[in-house]
């Protein structure tokens, strides 16, 4: 029968991982051409503190996405300031796959993000502001509601408000209805708003 | 009954476009990112396709180029966006879009378009 | 004790919540059925009513609650030709692009997990050598694996019930199994055909030795998963596997929920990941 038993340990002979896994050389072979070596690079480098910016750099001008997701998991292994700061960065990148890899990797990091967020919403680029609306969707920070009336009170960007009410129709407590009620107001005229103010205001119920 | 398949992270965009939609006949169905949309794609095409941009694991372009690529559906697909610029429009005809419009849509003008690009005459 | 109940907006909310997270999407229709099941876990929980349950579940760092919702929601039961159409889709679609496209005359290599107490190494087993031609030109090899030391015994001693094998056709139970003991018992044909191993997917050196594979049957399993565990699997598979092999997961599975690291892939019997490869 050519259906044959083959004992596991006997398939893998030697570990692909030769080279030194120092940090020198592992920094070494995020450059190499192939990207299953620079991807085992990307991920043994979480034992090492201080790779949080050439990883930054390579993320940037990585193209292989299995290499992107192997560098943003070891970032947010690392978490320090240089890993927050690099993403935060590439959250300004033309490139929307880049942008939406990062606003999953910030979610993992709510520790390390919280004493950020209150700049990136303040963000004079709409769109920032919108992922950093993105993230405190999984944010586990009791500030979160807070944030987001603050958001849906004072930001003139439509779409960052727009944002902001999908996430409080979820997390908001009757606490969030009067600056719900208030957004309807500042945009009387966009059909959207009053839409998802309605359902939020009704999602979120009264005391 | 035409069969419109709303792709977003945000489900009160999806509920604002469903309802939209399936007040003017349309069948609709959801997808919360580019992977699920393309397997939905995958076990049946849908007419037209209304497409957000940013998404996690598979954003709107993404989406676009793959279901092209793979030759799985040509439907005519809206791109729905937050962002204005000139570049986001081009890079969303690239990924194989008909239509970019900016958010939030107004229900009548999304119909509009819905019916022109499925060369359907309303009154 | 109060009676909790749920409201159609607390209803909504869960179900979007849900689907989003799961991806599972309950019809209206479900409505009891979810309600019924939410009321369960608020009362077990302590919670005091459903926004208290739902922040409780939203927030929680290790997202076991989730688990135990998906968990009362789903039905897993394993049994022969358990979503018989992959096992189709093995033989007609998925082997044939492997071997064309692979350079060597390697045994192909096929990495069922978890293997529970057998069903579906077997089904694949049965299925090859029922319905592949290629077997007369490539060797195949198929490892199962478990993280439970018990159910791996009951794998490899092969005896099942009478409902575990309710799908088989009566001509390939007779073939392939022997009545005894009030059940059946799998050949010993096919009990050589399996290698048996008891991994932990989430422990990395574990997860050393296990390479080269083309196909990965991971079915009903990652569901059960909470996200970082999900991903962690993901990424595991993804190395496990040779350029361009195959993942399959459950049919109420989608790696929508889990990793962006695989193509999907669509043939006719099935929609299947697969890992980018050289000419893909």
């Amino acid at each position: 029968m050519p259906i044959i038993k083959q004992h596991i340990a006997q398939v893998v002979d030697t570990d692909e991982r030769e080279r030194p896994r120092d940090l020198a050389g592992l920094v070494a072979e995020l450059e190499l051409d192939n990207p299953t070596a620079r991807r085992w690079a990307a991920r043994d480098l979480a034992e090492f503190q201080a790779s949080s910016e050439v990883l930054i750099a390579r993320l940037k001008r990585e193209d292989d996405g299995s290499v992107r997701d192997a560098i943003l998991t070891t970032l947010t292994r690392l978490g320090d300031t240089a890993a927050v700061a690099g993403l935060v960065e590439c959250l300004r990148s033309e490139d929307a796959a880049l942008r939406s890899e990062v606003i999953e990797a910030m979610k993992q990091l709510p520790e390390e993000v919280a004493p950020i967020m209150s700049g990136l919403l303040a963000d004079a680029d709409s769109d920032v502001r919108i992922f950093a609306v993105n993230i405190l969707e999984s944010l586990r920070h009791p500030q979160v509601e807070a944030w987001l009336a603050g958001v849906i009170e004072h930001d003139p960007h439509v779409n960052v408000c727009a944002t902001a009410v999908d996430l409080l129709g979820e997390v908001g407590t009757p606490l969030s209805r009067p600056a719900l009620e208030l957004l309807k107001a500042r945009f009387p005229d966009e059909p959207y708003i009053c839409f998802a103010v309605d359902l939020a205001l009704k999602r979120i119920g009264e005391d | 009954m035409k069969r419109i398949l709303i792709i977003d992270d945000a489900a009160t965009v999806r509920l604002y476009h469903r309802n939209i939609l399936e007040a003017a006949g349309y069948a609709v169905e959801e997808a919360v990112n580019g992977i699920e949309a393309l397997e939905k794609v995958m076990q049946t095409p849908f007419d037209l396709y209304v497409v957000d941009i940013n998404m996690p694991k598979l954003d709107g372009y993404g989406f676009l180029k793959e279901m092209r690529r793979q030759d799985i559906d040509q439907a005519p697909a809206i791109m729905v966006s937050t962002e204005a610029e000139a570049d986001d429009r081009q890079r969303a005809y690239r990924a194989g879009a008909n239509l970019y419009l900016i958010k939030p849509v107004k229900p009548a003008e999304l119909l509009i378009h819905v019916h022109l690009l499925l060369g359907e005459v309303r009154a | 004790m109060a009676k909790i109940t749920i409201s159609e907006e607390d209803f909504q909310k869960f179900r979007e919540y849900f689907y989003r997270k799961v991806g599972i999407q309950f019809e209206n229709s479900k409505r009891y059925f979810v309600d019924k099941r939410l009321v369960e876990r608020i009362n077990a929980t302590g919670a005091k009513d459903f926004r208290d349950y739902f922040t409780m579940l939203r927030f929680e760092a290790s997202g076991a609650e989730l688990q135990k919702l998906v968990n009362l929601m789903t039905v897993n039961e394993t049994y022969f030709f358990r979503e018989e159409y992959q096992f189709q889709c093995l033989v007609n679609s998925i082997l044939g692009e492997i071997t064309r496209n692979k350079k060597d005359k390697a045994p192909i290599r096929i990495w069922s997990i978890p293997s529970s107490s057998g069903e579906e190494p077997y089904s694949i087993v049965i299925y090859l050598l029922e319905h592949w031609p290629g077997l007369a030109q490539w060797d195949v090899e198929i490892i199962s694996s478990d993280i439970d030391t018990n159910i791996i015994e009951s794998a490899r001693r092969g005896h099942y019930s009478a409902r575990s094998v309710q799908y088989l056709p009566a001509t390939l139970l007779k073939k392939y199994f022997k009545p005894n003991a009030g059940g059946y018992q799998i050949s010993e044909d096919l009990r050589s055909a399996v290698e048996f191993t008891c991994v932990n997917l989430m422990d990395a050196a574990d997860m050393r030795s296990y390479r080269k594979f083309d196909v990965i049957f991971c079915r009903n399993l990652l569901i059960y998963f909470d996200d970082l565990s999900r991903r962690q699997a993901a990424e595991t598979f993804f190395d496990a596997l040779n350029p361009g092999g195959f993942v399959c997961l459950g049919h109420s599975e989608s790696m929508s929920r889990i990793s962006s690291l695989f193509r999907v892939r669509k043939f006719p019997e099935a929609i299947v990941y697969q890992k980018p490869g050289v000419n893909l």
